[in-house]
């Protein structure tokens, strides 16, 4: 996958409004593989709207998005699970980890979708941010600062053409948040692919192509 | 999988499983064991006579109080009644039973030692109403040997009557070759020890059943003089249920000798008690599918956004179904081994009762009653399947 495009996207619930002066809704943008995007926002804006838009998981919009030329409305369950397993990885705001399962073990379930990752390069992952001696804690246990970090490493345990990351480092520090944009640029560099950030204020410091205010 | 199931198996409901399991398999027994037991039953109701056709009607006269006191000939058929008879357009052929006319008496034994000796009689019928081997059906006076063909009941008689209380062997058909029987006819200052050998039995026939021929020669060598008009006739006729027989033996007091109509009618109730069970047993399943199916939609329900989350990390709703999917399948197949052992058992126990009161039946295979339950099993899983199936993606349009 090559390109994510917004055709005049819109969702549905702004349809009644008329103040809207954003970069994105109602306007065409083109993401290319490869790019660093930075989408900053209000609160309310429609941001996590828009990672849901492009993870299939709601369709309540106006306006086309195409993947590659193809329209995503059109896209069945399989081609779904293809997309979100090899081309689309989100760290999603609320990271949607499973409490009763340890902090390995939400990666694990990930992983074992794809195999992508040795478990050795997991466990570096691991204590590289600090969270090393928490592999077998239950995540339920866990603050929510660490389970960002859970939640990350398991975003980077597949094949992706783009990492969807929505508020990745609202409660990190900045020394953890600095390994975590490491970690995640490296990953993103060898498997050549793009990102697109999400931000209501403190966002990931990186070489961004491009910045759009919502 | 490990990992889906460790996430999945939250909620799963232990007594709820456990109550489908009991009621699902209360109601599969009772499904199976009324069509095995019916397969296991009927052939006692409906055992097919070789000997004697349906089509051949056994008529008599009706015996009243009066006719019993007076004398004897009321009760035989004159020539001009088996005129009559033959000339009705039912009536295809005719022959008249005759009986022997001198003293016989006979006795029973097994492998050569004597068990037991009574007076007896015989009757014949024309052989072409006979449907036995002809070479087993003939008498020839140079070798004397008999066949015979007797009543079913007499078997019944000897089994339950009198082996169980002489703790003797009891007797099936397929081992009456082994019985030997010798005949004593006296009569007309002669007598004579023949051998007899039992061919088989009639359920049709309340007779001692022999050779034309040999009551032929037999009449004519020790009572010469006596009347044989015949006591019973047996009749062809062209469709045995027409109205017209009935009618027309009512008429002239006559009487017919079918045991058919009763075993018809009780193999008629016999189908209607098992239909009945069968589908309480069925009803019972239906229930405790429909117990399950609450089961697991509770269960979808209570873990719906570990579903959810499970979809959007990329499992297909395919793989997310299939632990619950195994789980029904795994209960249900229990069900299905255990109800099938437990059958067997059952099974087991009543068909020694049966075997014990009929010696001679054939064994109803068990394949319906198991077909039956893969059917039953097969169509449980799948709905189940595609039940959890449908929850799932129903989570994944969102609508849960």
């Amino acid at each position: 996958m090559e390109t994510i495009k917004l055709l005049d996207t819109l969702p549905s619930v702004f349809e009644k409004r008329d103040d809207l002066t954003s970069e994105v809704w109602h306007h065409n943008v083109l993401i290319q593989r490869s790019q660093h995007v930075l989408i900053e926002a209000n609160s309310g804006a429609g941001k996590s709207s828009l990672l849901s838009y492009i993870i299939g998981y709601r369709q309540d919009y106006f306006g086309r998005i195409l993947f590659d030329d193809h329209d995503i409305r059109s896209f069945h369950v399989s081609d779904w699970v293809q997309v979100r397993q090899h081309n689309l990885s989100l760290l999603f705001q609320d990271l949607r980890l499973f409490p009763e399962l340890t902090a390995l073990e939400n990666v694990e379930i990930k992983n074992n979708l794809t195999g992508f990752k040795p478990r050795k390069q997991i466990v570096e992952w691991f204590d590289a941010l600090g969270i090393g001696d928490k592999l077998d804690a239950k995540v339920a246990h866990m603050s929510f600062g660490q389970q960002q970090r859970v939640a990350m490493i398991r975003a980077l345990v597949q094949p992706f053409d783009f990492l969807l990351l929505d508020e990745p480092i609202s409660h990190l520090d900045e020394m953890n948040s600095r390994v975590m944009c490491d970690i995640m640029l490296q990953e993103v560099h060898s498997q050549g692919a793009g990102v697109i950030v999400t931000s209501i204020g403190k966002h990931m410091t990186l070489p961004y192509d491009k910045t759009y205010s919502l | 999988m490990k990992l889906v199931w460790k996430l999945l198996r939250q909620h799963v409901s232990v007594p709820q499983l456990l109550g489908f399991f009991l009621a699902n398999l209360l109601g599969m027994l009772i499904v199976l064991l009324s069509l095995q037991f019916y397969q296991d039953v009927r052939p006692v109701f409906s055992q097919e006579d070789g000997f004697i056709k349906p089509e051949y009607l056994i008529v008599s006269k009706r015996i009243s109080a009066v006719g019993a006191l007076s004398s004897s000939t009321t009760s035989t058929f004159s020539e001009s009644d088996i005129q009559d008879l033959r000339s009705q357009p039912f009536c295809k052929g005719i022959g008249g039973f005759v009986a022997s006319q001198y003293k016989v008496a006979c006795s029973l034994g097994i492998k050569g030692v004597a068990q037991f000796g009574t007076e007896m009689f015989f009757e014949s019928v024309p052989d072409e109403y006979v449907d036995a081997d002809v070479k087993q059906w003939t008498f020839d006076p140079e070798h004397p040997m008999v066949p015979i063909i007797l009543p079913r009941t007499y078997l019944a008689i000897y089994n339950f009557g009198f082996a169980q209380s002489q703790s003797l062997p009891k007797i099936s058909e397929g081992v009456i070759g082994l019985v030997d029987m010798t005949i004593v006819m006296r009569g007309n200052g002669q007598e004579q020890h023949i051998e007899g050998r039992v061919i088989g039995f009639s359920t049709r026939l309340n007779t001692i059943l022999v050779p034309q021929s040999f009551i032929r020669w037999s009449n004519e060598k020790f009572a010469p003089e006596a009347d044989t008009s015949p006591t019973r006739l047996i009749v062809e006729v062209y469709n045995p249920t027409d109205d017209a027989i009935v009618k027309y033996m009512n008429e002239h007091g006559y009487e017919l000798e079918d045991d058919k109509l009763d075993a018809g009618k009780i193999t008629y109730f016999l189908k209607i008690v098992s239909a009945i069970v069968m589908c309480v047993g069925l009803l019972i399943s239906i229930l405790s599918f429909y117990i399950l199916m609450l089961s697991i939609y509770l269960l979808v329900q209570k873990n719906t956004e570990k579903l959810r989350n499970l979809l959007l990390i990329g499992y297909s709703p395919a793989r997310v179904s299939l632990p619950y999917q195994l789980l029904t399948l795994c209960v249900n197949a229990a069900v299905f081994v255990i109800s099938l052992v437990a059958l067997y058992f059952i099974r087991q126990y009543y068909m020694q009762m049966i075997w014990a009161m009929f010696p001679q039946m054939d064994e109803a295979p068990m394949w319906p009653a198991i077909l039956l339950g893969i059917t039953l099993f097969l169509i449980v899983t799948v709905l189940n399947a595609v039940a959890v199936r449908n929850r799932v993606i129903s989570i994944w349009k969102n609508k849960e």
